[in-house]
């Protein structure tokens, strides 16, 4: 009987919002405040969707310059959608191939680099680095032994490899706590996820602070002599040809102490060199 | 008793020993045949045997001024044996060169008079040594003299370059010595130091450490070895080397003293002081010194104009060799030309060596080591390895040049490498016409491995990629960005989803593990009641049908029934009973309600034991 009166009310109420708008109640109070944030929503959505419109117009543009044979003009344009945020692996392949055209192989290099770095198995970049690399004969850091081996996988795809292991063996011990028994395959399983999250732990570490590590920084000026000191009269520990790479070590004001090709060290002008990773 | 004649036998034996010793006799000792005028010689005149001896009379020899100076007695015991002897010491100082013959002296002992052997010396005039009075150890000792009289004797310091002249930039080698009298137990607190200016010294390298006797007096004499470079053309002093050390001197004393061996004229030798020939008879004293030299001159001259291009700097004598590997190799290949450039010269101002012509060659910095033959780095060897790499057809490496100045010859000389042969493939051929510069752009020239010769074009970039992406890609690390760690909020609330269950889980588990435990306590209870006989029926029925209850309930299992709640029926389902206990059960079931409700019963007032055995019976095969 009482079921029968509450489903009488709630249906009453529904025909009356159906008729007129709801002024009072909880309902009503969470539709008012759902209105701005769906409106917002919306603008969010056409404004990004404007935004890569138009950032659309401009690498189409720059395509075209680039096309022309008007090269400085293209990198003004890929460069003005570099400064806008609007990165893209494909987007810094295009600039480098701009920089290389007139010549400029230290950007180039940066360039193609950068792509490479937010795209590992980016073919293209890689073949015309390959190149760059050629024509302006720059130096290259050697990675260790050890490097090498870990970047068969990326440091991101290490970071999900970790956070996977991690909470498997995390919900294992937590199964293990609160099960009746202690099963082996269990116990097991949850030191192997534990393990294997340390072990990509470290691989994120030494592969972000390794030779292409996010200190990885690209010559990009002419007639770069390494010092010994902060000072242009400074003996030169080694002359790098622009796009060769160099690992910032630390900075001091205008000069950059860096790890160099051929195990050797030396202070940089901040000028002269560009880090890889924005 | 026993001691006192243990001490006379000794005496005696004593006696008769010294009684029949050997008869005296007489030695004569020189402590150096050979000498330098003005260098003293010690002669020992060593009289053995029983008895008083007389020393021989005044010794004069024209060219020889010959002192005594004491005499020392020696008394010895040897497994009973006793021996006595006397030695006159004398100072010899020879005032010319020449042979000298000292005679045989005649000296009285024990009565008898024995006669020295004849002695000769040999004296040589000072070659190259500084005159016989103290002017070593007091040169250049000024300002330890200012500090201690008897401290400036025991020190010298002394600044020897090797040139006059020398040009700018030239290397030349310095020595310094310095000079300790060897009982000062001298320790150096400053290490010497050359002053001056207009010209850099090396780090000072000791090379060695001797005792020399110099004027008679042994001194330790450290040498140090640096070389010196002019930075600027003109007249120059170099030093005075300036050093501090400490040296350990006698005190002063009041008393006249005895005149030492040393001190033949009266220098006030400090060791003449009894101190050094009995340490223990009283301490020295520790004192500062400093000790510097005197300068010496040295004159820097400019170097000659029109040095040639490869002129870098580096003077002295050297010589270049050069070697390159591999000799055979493709065009953009590195070819690693190694130039040993030795002899001897400033060899921080030693360059790699020039490429002569280097058009259609790249070249890499080169890097250099340097092996110095010496302690001062002024003679080696400096190894430069060069990386070239050929832009086009070659057939021999560059020629380098390396230019030097030679003081010596006082001209600039430049060294050329050898004509080197090798063989570069797959580069287009080398123009013919002599003096049209091949191009040297990287642009034009050939890179990588071409497929054939004779038709390398330049390798080009890959195409545009036109696609426009759709994503922003981002340089951050995933570990760094807040959409990971956000991310992990989703397995975080799972986790607790999951770790609350099985909480709630346990906490069910140990409720039902509880009433389970608590129905078999009170069945337990029952049942022993049921087996004594002192119940009244109705308390008896009652316990008997709550036991079949609880039993129920805990057979129902998962089903949780409530004891409570169970009646004939439903235990008789539970236990699946056969028609004969069903019966049985419910009879029991109905006395029970009988006696419950009505107070009273049809049959008798009290239960039979075959009544209770019936219904126990039931009771326990209820399973």
């Amino acid at each position: 009987m009482k079921r029968s009166t509450r489903w009488i009310e709630l249906s009453e109420l529904d025909e009356n919002r159906a008729a007129q708008p709801p002024k009072f109640g909880h309902r009503a109070r969470r539709s008012r405040s759902t209105w701005p944030s769906f409106v917002a929503a919306m603008l969010a959505v056409v404004a990004s969707t404007s935004v890569f419109a138009q950032s659309d117009t401009q690498f189409t543009k720059a395509n075209q310059e680039f096309a022309q044979g008007h090269f400085k003009e293209a990198i003004a344009g890929y460069e003005a959608l570099v400064r806008a945020g609007q990165w893209n692996a494909n987007l810094f392949y295009d600039l480098g191939n701009a920089y290389f055209r007139t010549r400029d192989f230290g950007r180039a290099i940066l360039n193609y680099e950068r792509a490479i770095a937010l795209d590992q198995h980016h073919p293209e970049a890689t073949a015309n680095l390959q190149i760059a690399r050629d024509e302006s004969r720059a130096l290259e850091l050697q990675p260790t032994r050890l490097e090498r081996y870990l970047q068969f996988a990326s440091i991101n795809q290490y970071g999900i490899a970790a956070a996977i292991a991690f909470w498997v063996g995390i919900f294992g011990i937590v199964g293990l706590i609160f099960a009746r028994r202690q099963s082996a395959a269990l116990i097991l399983l949850s030191i192997l996820c534990l393990l294997v999250c340390a072990m990509a732990v470290w691989a994120i570490h030494t592969l972000d602070n390794g030779s292409r590590g996010r200190a990885l920084a690209i010559v990009t000026g002419n007639d770069v002599q390494a010092r010994l000191a902060t000072a242009d009269t400074a003996n030169s520990v080694l002359a790098l040809p622009p796009g060769s790479e160099i690992k910032i070590l630390s900075t001091r004001g205008d000069w950059m102490y860096a790890a160099l090709p051929n195990d050797l060290r030396g202070w940089i002008q901040t000028k002269n060199a560009e880090q890889v990773r924005l | 008793m026993f001691q006192r004649i243990s001490i006379a036998f000794l005496l005696a034996a004593a006696c008769i020993d010294f009684a029949f010793a050997d008869a005296p006799s007489v030695t004569a000792v020189l402590s150096n045949s050979e000498a330098t005028v003005g260098e003293t010689v010690e002669l020992q005149i060593k009289v053995a045997g029983p008895g008083d001896a007389r020393p021989p009379e005044e010794i004069s020899i024209d060219g020889l001024e010959i002192h005594s100076t004491g005499t020392s007695r020696q008394f010895e015991i040897h497994n009973f044996s006793t021996s006595s002897s006397v030695t006159y010491n004398y100072t010899i100082l020879p005032l010319r060169a020449g042979r000298f013959t000292i005679p045989p002296q005649t000296v009285r002992a024990g009565g008898k008079i024995l006669r020295t052997p004849e002695l000769a010396l040999n004296v040589a005039d000072a070659p190259g040594r500084p005159p016989p009075t103290t002017t070593r150890p007091g040169r250049g000792t000024q300002s330890a003299q200012s500090q201690s009289t008897n401290a400036g004797d025991l020190v010298f310091a002394e600044l020897i370059v090797p040139k006059k002249t020398a040009y700018v930039g030239e290397i030349v080698p310095v020595q310094i010595r310095m000079g300790f009298d060897a009982r000062v137990h001298p320790r150096l607190t400053e290490p010497p130091d050359i002053t001056g200016q207009g010209f850099t010294a090396q780090k000072l390298q000791q090379s060695s450490q001797n005792l020399e006797t110099i004027n008679g007096r042994p001194f330790e004499v450290v040498t140090f070895k640096t070389a010196i470079a002019a930075a600027r053309a003109g007249k120059f002093e170099i030093g005075p080397v300036k050093a501090k050390a400490q040296v350990v001197v006698p005190r002063k004393r009041n008393a006249p003293r005895s005149r030492s061996p040393f001190d033949l004229f009266d220098l006030d030798d400090p060791f003449s002081d009894p101190f050094f020939s009995n340490p223990f008879a009283q301490f020295g004293e520790r004192r500062d010194i400093q000790i510097s030299s005197d300068p010496v001159p040295l004159e820097v001259k400019p170097l000659p104009p029109n040095a040639p291009p490869s002129f870098s700097g580096a003077i002295g004598s050297f010589t270049m060799a050069t070697d390159a590997k591999p000799k055979s190799v493709q065009v953009g290949d590195p070819i690693t030309v190694t130039t040993t450039i030795s002899g001897r010269g400033n060899f921080d101002r030693v360059n790699a060596p020039l490429l002569e012509d280097d058009r259609g060659w790249h070249k890499y910095p080169p890097s250099s080591k340097f092996k110095q033959d010496d302690e001062v780095g002024i003679s080696g060897t400096k190894t430069f390895e060069m990386v070239v790499s050929p832009n086009e057809n070659k057939q021999s490496l560059p020629l380098l040049a390396f230019s030097y100045f030679d003081p010596a010859k006082e001209q600039y000389v430049t060294l050329h490498s050898e004509q080197t042969a090798i063989t570069v493939q797959g580069g287009a051929p080398q123009p013919a016409v002599a003096g049209q510069p091949p191009s040297s752009s990287p642009a034009t020239a050939a890179r990588g491995r071409p497929p054939a010769p004779n038709s390398i074009k330049p390798q080009d970039i890959l195409y545009q990629l036109t696609e426009p992406s759709r994503t922003v890609a981002s340089f951050e690390p995933l570990y760094t960005r807040r959409g990971f760690w956000a991310a992990q909020s989703i397995p975080l609330a799972a986790l607790l989803v999951f770790a609350g269950w099985k909480i709630r889980r346990a906490r069910l588990d140990d409720r039902e593990a509880r009433r389970i435990g608590a129905l078999q306590h009170e069945a337990a209870e029952l049942m022993h009641k049921l087996r004594r006989d002192d119940a009244s029926p109705r308390e008896y029925y009652a316990e008997a049908s709550r036991v079949v209850r609880l039993k129920a309930a805990l057979a129902s299992g998962n089903r949780g029934i409530d004891p409570n709640v169970v009646d004939a029926e439903t235990a008789a389902e539970t236990f699946k009973l056969d028609t004969d206990s069903r019966d049985r059960l419910r009879r029991l079931f109905e006395q029970n309600d009988e006696w419950q409700y009505s107070g009273t019963h049809n049959g008798p007032g009290r239960i039979s034991p075959e009544n209770r055995r019936d219904v126990l019976e039931l009771i326990e095969n209820l399973k």
